[in-house]
């Protein structure tokens, strides 16, 4: 087939495009997913015994603030890994401000607490719960990030991967803050970020094989 | 080359060595016009932005020692069909020149990728270079899309031949196939997807 002949038939089948379909696409499915995602949260684990009287305390609102901080920033670079011909990688400079509020909170509340306590207010009662749960609920948000990145043109597929990684990790820290029963700042600042690490890597490494265009 | 006098005066501007710059503030809003739907300027954009890929094409071939015309047309053709798939990923803030660049680029580095270990067998001596097709008989690409579209069903296969064979608009192909021209619209539409889906899972059988 000729050059030609292929741009001929791309103009005779072309009509109207929508380009803030994707971005609008990306918040959406991120906001259901997160509903998804809690919901499986409350019916595996159910909600922490002391909900009612813990909603409103600092460490919850701490983590909902650090998972919807991380989230919100991944999801953008993802949204527009997703458009080739931009450079989506440095807004991620700004998941350093969360995560440096976390670190800052857990090493004065280090420097605050004796000694011997120091393990019990890092480890807590429930670290490798944490661990495991924040990357196994974050399947959930990241397969919905999958399907919608092969709808995309990502150009960078471990960008794009890492991203969906981090953003999934950011929900599911929201949702799994309806469990989580360990409220201390170290807990927060050392578990959380890690569990995010560990589910970027994941889907930096995972993206790139299942998203070809 | 079937292109109306209007746009070839248009584009025979656009075909001077321009500076990306120039470039870039004649094409946008070219294909900003094409994205609400006008086809005349998507044929203009998708002329000027084949001519200057094609140019950038090759010239990243020759650097690996690739001097055949229908490679260049093969990376050229599959590039236009991901640029056309993909028109709702362009952001309007941003250039398009930049846009299309990065596709091209994407596509090129995924044939290299896959053709690599072949890439010692590609004559690059002299003669090899002066026997290779003269430049306009060689718009014909080699086999990828032409196999590509043996994949596809029978109708859609005679209303695309309708369209680029014969240069009937779509509505006289659809009315002679016994379809609406929306109908004909979104079988062409629907053959392309499937032409590029094609062509990007031959690419992951050989990797």
């Amino acid at each position: 087939m000729k050059t030609d002949d292929l741009i001929s038939l791309m103009t005779a089948s072309s009509r109207p495009v929508d380009t803030r379909w994707l971005s609008r696409a990306t918040w959406l499915s991120a906001l259901i997913a997160l509903v998804a995602t809690a919901s499986l949260v409350l019916l595996t684990l159910g909600v922490r015994r002391d909900m009612a009287s813990a909603w409103m305390t600092l460490p919850v609102i701490a983590k909902v603030l650090l998972g919807a901080s991380i989230a919100a920033v991944a999801l953008s670079v993802f949204q527009s890994s997703l458009r080739p011909g931009l450079k989506p990688a440095r807004l991620l400079w700004l998941m350093a401000v969360p995560l440096a509020l976390t670190a800052g909170w857990a090493f004065i509340s280090l420097s605050q607490a004796p000694v011997d306590q120091w393990g019990t207010l890092t480890f807590g009662r429930s670290w490798r719960a944490c661990l495991i749960a924040v990357p196994l609920y974050a399947m959930c948000p990241f397969v919905v990030l999958l399907a919608l990145a092969r709808r995309g043109a990502p150009i960078n597929g471990h960008l794009t991967g890492l991203c969906a990684g981090l953003a999934s990790a950011g929900l599911a820290t929201i949702a799994y803050s309806l469990h989580c029963p360990d409220d201390a700042a170290p807990f927060l600042g050392s578990w959380y970020p890690l569990a995010m690490a560990a589910t970027a890597g994941l889907g930096a490494l995972i993206l790139p094989r299942v998203v070809r265009w | 080359m079937r292109r109306n006098k209007a746009n070839s005066v248009l584009l025979g501007k656009a075909l001077k060595p321009l500076s990306l710059a120039q470039l870039e503030s004649q094409l946008r809003p070219i294909f900003l016009a094409a994205l609400g739907g006008d086809a005349a300027a998507y044929r203009l954009f998708l002329d000027t932005i084949s001519t200057r890929l094609r140019g950038y094409l090759r010239q990243m071939l020759a650097r690996v020692g690739r001097y055949e015309m229908s490679e260049t047309e093969d990376v050229l053709q599959e590039t236009l069909l991901a640029l056309h798939l993909s028109r709702h990923t362009y952001d309007p803030a941003s250039p398009v020149t930049a846009w299309a660049r990065a596709i091209a680029r994407y596509k090129l580095v995924d044939h290299l990728r896959r053709t690599g270990r072949h890439a010692s067998n590609l004559p690059i001596d002299d003669e090899a270079y002066q026997l290779a097709a003269p430049d306009d008989a060689a718009s014909d690409a080699k086999l990828d899309l032409a196999r590509a579209m043996q994949a596809l069903p029978e109708r859609t296969r005679t209303l695309i031949d309708r369209v680029k064979l014969q240069g009937t608009s779509v509505a006289e192909a659809a009315s002679a196939t016994g379809m609406t021209e929306t109908a004909a619209k979104v079988a062409i539409h629907r053959g392309l997807q499937a032409m590029a889906k094609f062509l990007s899972k031959r690419g992951a059988k050989a990797i």
